[in-house]
């Protein structure tokens, strides 16, 4: 139920940036931004409620992983929008957090974590691919607006996009700098959770989900598949020269993998993460 | 108090005539100091540009103002009456508070949207402040056009989108590379409008700005014509390109001097720096093809022509939003003028207790003969505090009003109440000059609503 009220808020603030986008209106923007703030407030309320109730942050389950990583995104756009003064991105955002955010308000309640998930390692490794995502959820939005941008002033008929978004410079610099954060975060998370996964099949070896947990399975396969797209970006962005355009193609592939793999097959197709 | 503006603009007076009429050339503070000498306004304000030359003035006869400032105007600049009578355009009271909040608004300007009028207003402003012929009449009509000129450009679009060439080469500039801080620019061609263009990039900032020629002398030559520039031969072109980020091209020749094979070869050792040409020459210097490849953004004179006609046309659809604010902010001010009716019988009122006390302090006097001065100054003092407590409330009420039925009913009972004479109340706002002005200045320091002066 609890998840509900913040999923109110960000819907409200989807219309807001959607209404500012289109109006340019200075105060609907202001609207926009501070009904934002309200919504990550109530969400991080509802996510230190569900903490103490709990005694530990609820991330173990695919439902609240999501909502976390919503509360995350929130607050990296936020970052982003009060350090550049750049409001036009939160039109591609809010829809992504509003549809996400429906997940955990329909199927409320908190797993209990089990015991093969406490310790400090676990935390480790959801927190930094949590924060991965993010950061790669802010790529595709920029390389999305990259290419509409791109395409406008290509295409010589300069207007919507044109009239409202940063330069092309300012998107391929701003898309570079959320591949590399979400790259080191992807990699630590990628490599803490395997060191995790064969202390786990030392001590709880029976749990059908930790012998599960090997690259036979989707969640553990999609991920990696995830880790190299995004550094063949990377690589190709340092060694080919690959940037603008083809960048942002990458982002937006990469972005689709990782919500591929955060919702349709958290829920239904991995045997090693369901807790 | 009547509000009027005189005056031409380019809609009413052609080029040779505003040209003479220009109250930059005799100097705006002359002119204001000379028009308050004639006696015919009240308060006046001078907008003078290439484009209009307007006298606001607030006065008390309307027709004679009017009169004597298209008289003042052709006087002043010394141009026949004959010549100037029949452009001049004449607005009264609300009519020219709409008038100047269109101009502030930049929907009067020749190029509707532009944004220079707003600056030239608010100097106009500036001038007759310094002049000391703005009082509270004009200092709120200008101050709510300096809303309205900032509603519109932050509330509509009228103001976007670049209206001429050179500033849309520029603003396509922006939105590529983002700052041009630190961009290298990259001219080919010596003649006079790759020079214009230049300088106008100049403007913005560029980190380095190269010129090439085929020859070597006309290069340096524009080089140093543009300042800061620097020359380079034409053997040395792609690696000069290599190095830019937005071209210029603007030769005489007449086939293309970049092909799309060239631009491919200067565009593989930057891998994926953008690169902007902009070719203003005729005929084109780039093969058109040129902008097939990744990140080259190629846009010609007439694609820049587009461009600027796209915003003609968006600004002409921002308009209508315009003219809202406009509307709006003439209801407010309309709002302010009817509380102003209010005035005169706020003076009346304050004369009425004024008298009142010192007909007392008159009585009394034998009584306080035989205090110190000291003890009488007190005496005096106090008085006069009360009676300015007992008023501050009813004329901060009374100014609040905002509709003249309501003013009308106040200002009927306190006639009755405190039996003011009707000729104090009614005769007020057709008093003389000096004698109003005395009066407004006097109840000035009740009135709390009064605009800021300065921004």
């Amino acid at each position: 139920m609890m998840n509900i009220t913040p999923l109110v808020i960000y819907a409200a603030a989807m219309v807001a940036y959607g209404w500012h986008f289109t109006e340019r209106n200075p105060m609907v923007g202001r609207t926009a931004t501070t009904l934002l703030i309200f919504a990550a407030l109530a969400h991080t309320f509802v996510i230190g409620m569900l903490t103490m109730d709990v005694g530990h942050v609820p991330v173990a389950g695919a439902t609240s992983a999501i909502s976390t990583f919503v509360w995350l995104l929130a607050l990296a756009y936020l970052y982003i929008e009060l350090t550049t003064d750049e409001r036009a991105m939160g039109v591609f955002i809010l829809p992504l957090l509003v549809s996400l955010q429906a997940i955990p308000a329909l199927r409320p309640g908190v797993e209990d974590l089990a015991p093969v998930l406490q310790g400090p390692l676990f935390g480790v490794h959801v927190s930094s691919l949590l924060f991965a995502y993010a950061s790669f959820a802010l790529a595709c939005v920029i390389g999305v607006t990259y290419v509409l941008l791109f395409k406008e002033i290509k295409a010589k008929h300069l207007g919507f996009f044109y009239a409202r978004l940063p330069s092309l410079q300012v998107l391929d610099r701003m898309n570079h700098v959320a591949i590399v954060v979400g790259w080191v975060f992807l990699t630590i998370g990628i490599i803490v959770g395997a060191i995790w996964a064969a202390q786990a099949q030392g001590g709880y070896a029976g749990d059908p989900r930790v012998q599960a947990m090997s690259l036979k399975d989707p969640k553990i396969i999609v991920a990696l598949v995830c880790w190299l797209v995004y550094s063949f970006e990377l690589f190709a962005a340092r060694r080919i020269g690959w940037g603008g355009r083809r960048a942002a193609y990458l982002s937006t592939l990469g972005f689709v993998i990782v919500l591929l793999n955060f919702v349709p097959i958290s829920y239904f197709f991995t045997q090693s993460h369901n807790f | 108090m009547k509000l009027v503006v005189v005056g031409i603009s380019h809609r009413t007076a052609p080029v040779e005539l505003r040209e003479r009429v220009d109250f930059n050339v005799r100097g705006v503070r002359e002119a204001l100091v000379a028009l308050a000498e004639r006696g015919s306004t009240r308060e006046a304000v001078i907008v003078s540009t290439c484009n209009r030359a307007e006298i606001y003035a607030a006065c008390d006869d309307a027709k004679r103002t009017r009169d004597d400032v298209a008289r003042f105007i052709s006087d002043f600049n010394e141009v026949p009456p004959a010549e100037v009578a029949p452009h001049v355009q004449e607005l009264v009271d609300l009519d020219a508070a709409r008038h100047l909040f269109r101009v502030a608004g930049g929907l009067d300007s020749l190029v509707v949207g532009e944004p220079q009028i707003l600056g030239q207003v608010k100097e106009a402003h500036t001038a007759a402040a310094e002049a000391q012929t703005v009082g509270p009449m004009l200092n709120r009509l200008f101050h709510s056009c300096f809303a309205v000129g900032k509603r519109v450009r932050t509330e509509t679009g009228l103001g976007s989108g670049a209206v001429s060439v050179s500033y849309a080469a520029v603003a396509l500039a922006r939105k590529i590379f983002g700052d041009l801080r630190g961009r290298n620019v990259v001219v080919i061609g010596a003649g006079e409008m790759g020079k214009l263009t230049a300088l106008h990039m100049k403007t913005e900032g560029v980190h380095k700005m190269t010129i090439v020629s085929r020859t070597m002398a006309h290069a340096a030559q524009t080089a140093e014509a543009i300042g800061g520039a620097s020359a380079a031969p034409w053997d040395e072109l792609d690696a000069v390109l290599g190095a830019g980020d937005i071209v210029i091209t603007a030769t005489g020749a007449s086939a293309a001097i970049l092909t799309k094979a060239h631009v491919e070869a200067i565009m593989r050792p930057r891998r994926n720096r953008p690169l902007f040409i902009i070719d203003i020459a005729l005929p084109r210097d780039v093969e058109p093809a040129a902008g097939e490849i990744e990140q080259v953004f190629l846009y010609n004179i007439d694609d820049l022509q587009a461009t600027v006609r796209e915003n003609l046309a968006r600004r002409a659809s921002e308009v209508a939003r315009a003219e809202t604010i406009v509307a709006e902010e003439v209801d407010k001010f309309a709002a302010w003028l009817r509380s102003r009716g209010a005035i005169p019988t706020v003076v009346a009122l304050r004369q009425r207790f004024e008298a009142i006390r010192r007909a007392e302090l008159e009585r009394l006097d034998f009584k306080l003969a035989t205090l110190p001065p000291e003890a009488r100054m007190r005496v005096d003092e106090i008085t006069h505090l009360i009676i300015e407590k007992l008023l501050l409330t009813p004329t901060e009420q009374l100014k609040a009003i905002g509709d003249a039925e309501t003013v009308g009913a106040y200002t009927e009972a306190l006639t009755r109440l405190f039996g003011l004479t009707d000729d104090a109340a009614a005769a007020a706002p057709r008093a003389p000059a000096t004698g109003a002005a005395q009066q407004d200045a006097k109840v000035e320091p009740f009135n709390r609503n009064r605009p800021r002066s300065g921004r």
